[in-house]
C-alpha cells in the first residue's frame, strides 16, 4: 500500500469516528468534535505532501547536461558586450570622479596651437618630433596626447578658481601616433589626462593623487616611484611607475605615464596667474591597463572588431 | 645613447659603498630613463691577448697552423710552451699579438643569441684550441676583415683582453627623449656631472673646459652672415703628419665601439671621441682643398643660409638640393659643408691631406631640425646639434682636441658676435619647497646646485625666504626660470623623497560631461539590454572605403604622413568602418549579430568651430545582420525605452539631403531621424551593391545617429505609466485595408481615439497579413488593452469606444473585420 493510499484509508476511518458523536453525552461532544477535526487537518496536510512527492516520483528526469530537450529548439540568450577598453575608461573616470575630478572628453582632430604652442613647445623645437604626430593636408593634427586638452580645460574651468579654489578635471580620449602597429604598439589608442590647479598645489600632492588613484584602481596599497622625464609643458617633470599589484603577479614596477607641475607659461596662456596659482598634470595610457588586466598578448585586438575577441568580455 | 659606466667613474668619485647596481638604479630614477643595461664583462670571459710564436701554412688549404704563447694561461691548455690553434685568416703571421678565444669561452659575437662555445677540435688532422678572433667575432666590428692585431705597446701575451680594452664595463643604453632639453648631457662629461649631482658629491670640473686662453686674430677669417643661424664658429688650422688608419685594434676604436660608433681614421676618430666626451661635434676640412674651392690664398669661411635649390655633394657621395632653412659652410661663398649635418666631398680629408681646418661651432637647432628632416640625416653629430649645443663650449673643446692631437695650431679663430649673457635665476627656499611640497633647507639646496656647477650669490644661511641668486654654468642652456631650478633640486635630491599629500577637496561634486554620460548610458542599453556588441574601429580609413560606401573622399580630412593607404582619411561616419568588420565575423561563423560604435567623426564640409579647429561630431553607428524592421525595433527600444526620448522618423524616399548624407542606405527601405525638423541620423537597409563591394552575402541594416543632437534632449519619465486602479479591457481588432496603405496612419488613429477618451491604453500590433504580393488588400491586427482612470468600464462604454474606433478607421478606408 502506498503512503497516499494509507493516508486515504486513515481519513476514511476517521470519518467513521464522527458517527460516534451522537452516543456521547452532550457536554463531551464539543471536545470530541474538535479533536477529530484536528486529526483530520493533520491527515489532510500529510496527504497533500505525500501526493506531491508521489507526483514528483512519476516525472521523467531531464538531461541537465543537454542544451535543450529532444525536439525542442536550443535557446541562445543574446548577450551583448561592452568594449573592454571602454569598460576600463569608464572605470578610470569613475574613480577620478569619485575623487572629485570633473570629466571632459578629448577631441580627435586638433591644431598646432593646442597640441604644441599652448603647451610651451617652442616653434620648431625637436621636442615636437618626440610625439610622432600625424598631420592632415588641411593643417590639423590628430592629437598624439590628451595634453592637447590642457589649455581648453584650464580655460573652461578657470572660473572655478574663484568659487572652489581649484580646478580638478580628467580628460579621457583617443590619441594617435605615427608608429607601425605590432603586438605592443598601436597607432590609435586611449589616454586619460589629469589637470589640477590651486594656490597651494604641490608635487607631493601630485604623487599623492596618483598613488591614491592606483590604490583604488587595483584595490590594494601600493608604492609609487618616479624617473626623469621631459615635457615642455611641465616643470618639474617626471615619469611615474607603480609597484606591480598582487593581482598582476606582484614584483617589479610598471611604467604608467608622465606627470609634472604645470609650466607657468601654460597657465599664463590660459589666463591663470602663475604667481598665484600652481598646478599639476599627468597622463597615462588606458590600453596598457586593459592589456595588463586581461593579460592580452596583442594590443591590436582592441580595434580588430572581431567577435571572437569581444565575446571574451 | 650608450654611456660607459667606466668612463663615468673616471670623471666622478663614486662614494664608498655605492654599488654599480645602486648607481644604475639612481641614474634611472633621477637622471635619465635607462632602456637597457648591457654588461660587457661576461661577453669577454676566457679571452686573452696572445703572441703568435710560430705560424706555418697547412698545405693544400688556406689555413695556417699556429703556435701561440698565452703567457700565464698557456699552461692551462698545454703541457708545452705554446698552444696550437688553426687559423684561416690571411693576416696571421709569426710575431704578431692576436686575440685568443679559449676553448670553453663563448664567441662574443654570438653572446646572448646562440652562445657559441668554442672547444678543442680537429681541423685537417690538427688539433685546434679555440680560435684567433677577428674584430667582428669580438663584437667590435660589423665586417669580417681579418683577425685582430694588437699593438705590442698596449698589451703583453696572457693579458686579459677585456682588461686591456676596458671591456670590463657596463653600458647604459639611455632614452634620449628624456634628455631632449639637456644638450650638456649628450657628452660623457656633462652626464658625469649629473651623476655627481645625484650622488650628492661635488663634480670636479675639468680645467680646460672652464679656463682657456684668449685667441689672437690670425690669418684664418670667419664671417657669420646671421648670428641667429650660427651663434659661434671656432676653428683651428694645423698640419697633419700621418692619418693612416692603424692596423691594430686600438683602444680608441673600442671606446668608439662601446658608444655605438666605428673607427675611421685617427683624425676622425679623435673628433668623434671628443664629441662623445663633451657633446660638441667637430668637423675637419682639408685646408688646401678648401682654399682651392674658394679660390683664395688663405681660408675665408662664410657661414650663410642656403639658397633654395643650391646643390652640394656630401661626404657620403649623395648630392643634395638645399632648402632655404639649411645652413651652409662656404669657402669664400662656395659650399663646402651642410652645417651640423655632413661635410662636402670637395673638402674631404684623405690620405694626401697635409693641412686641416678643424671646425667647432654651434648652429640654430631649429634650422638643423629642418635640415635633418629634409635630407634624412640622423648622425650622432646632428642628434647633438638639434638639442641646441651651448656656444660656451666650442672654443675650449676645439683647443682640447688640438691638444689631444699633439699639434701646434698654425691659426685659430673664434667668431662669437653675440656673447650669450649668463642665465641668472632668483628663487627662495620657501618658494621651492612650496611647489615641491618638500622641506629642504637652504644649505641642502645650495649644495645640490653647487655640486653640478651652479654658482650662488651671497645669501643668508639661516633664512628660508631670502633670495638665492643662482647663475647657471655656460653649458646649461635649459635654465631660464625658477621652475627650472626647482626641477633641478627636486630631481637631484630625488622626487621620490618628497612626502606624499592629497589636495583638499571642496564639496562641489564632480561634473561629468553630458556626452560621456550619454555614451555610458547607451552602452548599458545597447550592450547590456539589447545584446549588441560594442566595437572600436580606427578613426583613419582608406579612400577606397569611402568610395565603396559612396562618400566623397575630398570631404575627409587627409592624413599626409599616414602609415599606410588604409589609414589616410579621417572618417566621416561610423557605419562604413563597421561594415568593414562584418565579413570577417560572418566568416568566423557568427550569423546573427549587431555591432555598434560610439566615436568621433568629422567632415570638412561641416566646417570649423570658433576655435578654428574641425567640428567633431560624436556618432552612434550600428550595423546589424537583419532587415529594416529588426533594426527599427532595436533602435526605437533604445530611444523610447532606454533614453526615454521620442524622435520623429519618416521614409528616406525623396529626401535628397538624407540620400546624399547616407549614400549606402537604400532610400526605399530606410528612414530619416529628425529632431524639430533637423536631420540627426538615418537607419535602414544597406544597398545590395554596397554589400557586394564588402563581399557581405547577408542582408544588413545600419543606423548612423549624431549624438550631439540628442545629448541635450530631456527624457520623459513617469508620465505614461500603464497602471490603473480599474480593470483593463482587452480587445483584438483586425482591419482590412488596401495593400499600399501605411500602417502608421491606422495605428495613430486608434491611439488618437483612446487618448481622446482619456483612457490608459496600450496598442500592440499583432500582425500584418497579405495573402500574396499581388493582392489588393492586407489585414492589420491589433491587440488593444485599455482602462478608465476613474471607473470600471461598463459594457456600453466599451461598445462606444470600439464603435468610435470603427468610425474613424473606416474614414481612412479600412474595413473592420
Amino acid at each position: 500500500m502506498s503512503e497516499v493510499e494509507k493516508l486515504k484509508a486513515e481519513l476514511k476511518a476517521l470519518g467513521k469516528e464522527y458517527s460516534k458523536i451522537k452516543d456521547l453525552p452532550p457536554e463531551e461532544r464539543g471536545e470530541f468534535g474538535r479533536k477529530i477535526n484536528q486529526q483530520k487537518q493533520t491527515l489532510l496536510a500529510k496527504l497533500a505532501t505525500a501526493e506531491e512527492a508521489a507526483e514528483s516520483e512519476n516525472i521523467e528526469p531531464l538531461d541537465v547536461s543537454a542544451p535543450t530537450a529532444p525536439n525542442r529548439p536550443i535557446p541562445y540568450p543574446q548577450l551583448g558586450t561592452r568594449h573592454p577598453l571602454m569598460v576600463e575608461l569608464d572605470r578610470v573616470t569613475a574613480i577620478y570622479a569619485d575623487m572629485g575630478f570633473n570629466v571632459m572628453e578629448s577631441v580627435q582632430l586638433d591644431d598646432e596651437f593646442h597640441m604644441f604652442d599652448s603647451l610651451n613647445f617652442v616653434k620648431e623645437h625637436p621636442a615636437r618630433d618626440g610625439y610622432d604626430t600625424f598631420r592632415t593636408r588641411e593643417g590639423f593634427i590628430p592629437p598624439a596626447h590628451t595634453s592637447t586638452m590642457q589649455h581648453r580645460a584650464l580655460k573652461k574651468y578657470r572660473h572655478l578658481l574663484d568659487h572652489h579654489g581649484q580646478i580638478a578635471v580628467v580628460i579621457p580620449g583617443r590619441v594617435f601616433r605615427n608608429e607601425d602597429a605590432d603586438a605592443t604598439h598601436e597607432h590609435t589608442f586611449y589616454q586619460c589626462e589629469g589637470v589640477f590647479v590651486s594656490k597651494d598645489a604641490t608635487m607631493g600632492q601630485l604623487f599623492g593623487v596618483l598613488k591614491r588613484f592606483f590604490e583604488l584602481y587595483y584595490g590594494q596599497e601600493l608604492e609609487l616611484k618616479t624617473q626623469p622625464g621631459y615635457f615642455p609643458f611641465t616643470e618639474p617633470s617626471a615619469e611615474f611607475l607603480i609597484e606591480k599589484p598582487a593581482s598582476l603577479g606582484g614584483k617589479g614596477w610598471l611604467e604608467m605615464g608622465g606627470c609634472g607641475m604645470i609650466h607657468p607659461n601654460v597657465l599664463k596662456l590660459a589666463g591663470i596667474d602663475p604667481e598665484i596659482y600652481h598646478g599639476f598634470a599627468w597622463g597615462g595610457g588606458i590600453d596598457r591597463l586593459a592589456m595588463l588586466k586581461y593579460d592580452l598578448p596583442d594590443v591590436r585586438y582592441f580595434e580588430s572588431g572581431k567577435l571572437e575577441f569581444l565575446e571574451e568580455f | 645613447m650608450r654611456i660607459s659606466l667606466n668612463e663615468i667613474k673616471k670623471l666622478v668619485r663614486i662614494p664608498d659603498g655605492v654599488t654599480d647596481e645602486e648607481l644604475i638604479e639612481r641614474i634611472g630614477s633621477r637622471l635619465v630613463e635607462i632602456e637597457e643595461v648591457i654588461e660587457l664583462a661576461p661577453q669577454y670571459k676566457g679571452i686573452y691577448v696572445v703572441k703568435v710564436v710560430n705560424c706555418e701554412p697547412i698545405e693544400g688549404t688556406h689555413l695556417s697552423l699556429c703556435q701561440i704563447d698565452a703567457g700565464e694561461h698557456t699552461s692551462e691548455f698545454s703541457d708545452t710552451e705554446t698552444v696550437q690553434v688553426v687559423c684561416g685568416a690571411p693576416n696571421v703571421h709569426s710575431g704578431m699579438l692576436a686575440v685568443w678565444i679559449t676553448p670553453g669561452a663563448i664567441v662574443p659575437e654570438t653572446y646572448g643569441n646562440e652562445n657559441f662555445k668554442l672547444s678543442v677540435r680537429k681541423l685537417r688532422g690538427f688539433e685546434s684550441y679555440g680560435m684567433l678572433a677577428g674584430a667582428d667575432e669580438l663584437n667590435l666590428d660589423d665586417e669580417h676583415k681579418a683577425i685582430a692585431e694588437i699593438d705590442p705597446r698596449d698589451a703583453r701575451p696572457g693579458d686579459n683582453f677585456a682588461e686591456v680594452f676596458e671591456l670590463n664595463d657596463i653600458i647604459l643604453d639611455v632614452e634620449n627623449k628624456s634628455l631632449t632639453h639637456r644638450p650638456d648631457c649628450f657628452g660623457l662629461i656633462g652626464f658625469a656631472r649629473e651623476v655627481a649631482g645625484i650622488l650628492g658629491v661635488r663634480f670636479e670640473e675639468l680645467e680646460w673646459l672652464c679656463d682657456y686662453p684668449k685667441v689672437e686674430a690670425s690669418a684664418l677669417t670667419v664671417q657669420i652672415d646671421d648670428s641667429a643661424l650660427c651663434p659661434r664658429y671656432s676653428a683651428a688650422v694645423f698640419e697633419l703628419s700621418d692619418n693612416q688608419p692603424s692596423k691594430f685594434l686600438t683602444k680608441e676604436a673600442v671606446f668608439l665601439e662601446k658608444a655605438g660608433m666605428r673607427t675611421i681614421d685617427p683624425l676622425v676618430d679623435l673628433t668623434n671621441i671628443v664629441m662623445l666626451r663633451t657633446g660638441q661635434p667637430l668637423h675637419a676640412f682639408d685646408y688646401d682643398k678648401l682654399i682651392a674651392v674658394g679660390g683664395v690664398e688663405s681660408p675665408r669661411i662664410i657661414v650663410r643660409a642656403a639658397q633654395s635649390g643650391e646643390q652640394l655633394q656630401l661626404l657620403d657621395g649623395k648630392t643634395i638640393e638645399c632648402i632655404p632653412e639649411d645652413i651652409l659652410i662656404t669657402s669664400n661663398g662656395v659650399p663646402v659643408a651642410l652645417a651640423g649635418a655632413m661635410g662636402g666631398k670637395n673638402t674631404e680629408i684623405d690620405a694626401s691631406t697635409k693641412r686641416v681646418v678643424l671646425e667647432s661651432a654651434t648652429f640654430s637647432l631649429y634650422n638643423l631640425r629642418k635640415t635633418q628632416m629634409a635630407h634624412g640625416i640622423f648622425s650622432e653629430a646632428i642628434t647633438r646639434f638639434t638639442k641646441g649645443q651651448p656656444a660656451a663650449m666650442t672654443m675650449p673643446v676645439l683647443l682640447q682636441a688640438v691638444s689631444m692631437l699633439g699639434v701646434d695650431p698654425i691659426a685659430v679663430v673664434d667668431e662669437w658676435k653675440a656673447e650669450e649673457s649668463q642665465n641668472v635665476v632668483k628663487i627662495t627656499t620657501d618658494a621651492l619647497n612650496r611647489l615641491l611640497g618638500s622641506d629642504y633647507s637652504t644649505a641642502e639646496i645650495v649644495e645640490t646646485l653647487t655640486n653640478v656647477g651652479f654658482t650662488i650669490g651671497d645669501y643668508q644661511k639661516e633664512s628660508s625666504d631670502s633670495e638665492l641668486v643662482i647663475t647657471a654654468p655656460g653649458w646649461r642652456t635649459d635654465i631660464h626660470n625658477a621652475e627650472d631650478i626647482i626641477e633641478e633640486v627636486g630631481r637631484l635630491l630625488g622626487f621620490d623623497n618628497i612626502p606624499l599629500d592629497l589636495p583638499r577637496k571642496p564639496f562641489s561634486g564632480a561634473e561629468v560631461a553630458p556626452m560621456w554620460r550619454l555614451k555610458q548610458n547607451l552602452r548599458g542599453i545597447l550592450s547590456d539590454r539589447l545584446g549588441m556588441h560594442e566595437v572600436l574601429t580606427y578613426s583613419f580609413v582608406s579612400k577606397d572605403l569611402l568610395e565603396k560606401v559612396g562618400q566623397d573622399p575630398e570631404d575627409s580630412y587627409e592624413i599626409v604622413n599616414s602609415i599606410s593607404p588604409d589609414l589616410q582619411r579621417f572618417r566621416q561616419q561610423i557605419v562604413p568602418s563597421i561594415l568593414g568588420k562584418i565579413r570577417e565575423n560572418l566568416k568566423a561563423g557568427y550569423d546573427k549579430f549587431s555591432l555598434y560604435e560610439l566615436n568621433q567623426v568629422a567632415r570638412k564640409s561641416t566646417g570649423l568651430s570658433v576655435e578654428q579647429t574641425p567640428i567633431l561630431e560624436t556618432h552612434l553607428g550600428v550595423v546589424m545582420i537583419g532587415d529594416f524592421y529588426e533594426l527599427k525595433a532595436s533602435l526605437l527600444s533604445m530611444l523610447k525605452r532606454g533614453l526615454k526620448i521620442t524622435i520623429e522618423y519618416a521614409s528616406m524616399l525623396g529626401n535628397t539631403e538624407a540620400v546624399e548624407c547616407y549614400p549606402y542606405l537604400e532610400p526605399a527601405r530606410s528612414a530619416v531621424l529628425t529632431v524639430e525638423g533637423k536631420m540627426i541620423g538615418a537607419f535602414g537597409e544597406v544597398k545590395r551593391g554596397v554589400l557586394l563591394r564588402f563581399k557581405i552575402e547577408k542582408p544588413v541594416a545600419a543606423a548612423e545617429l549624431d549624438l550631439d543632437q540628442i545629448v541635450g534632449l530631456k527624457p520623459k519619465l513617469g508620465k505614461e505609466l500603464k497602471i490603473s486602479k480599474f480593470p483593463f479591457v482587452e480587445r483584438d481588432l483586425t482591419l482590412k485595408v488596401v495593400s499600399d496603405a501605411a500602417f502608421g496612419r491606422f495605428d495613430e488613429k486608434i491611439r488618437g481615439v483612446l487618448a481622446g477618451e482619456e483612457l490608459i491604453y496600450i496598442v500592440k500590433p499583432l500582425s500584418i497579413y497579405q495573402a500574396g504580393p499581388n493582392e489588393a488588400t492586407k489585414n492589420i491586427s491589433f491587440h488593444l488593452r485599455f482602462s478608465s482612470r476613474d471607473k470600471t468600464l461598463a459594457q456600453t462604454d466599451i461598445s462606444d469606444i470600439m464603435e468610435k474606433i470603427t468610425v474613424e478607421v473606416t474614414k481612412l478606408g479600412a474595413e473592420v473585420i
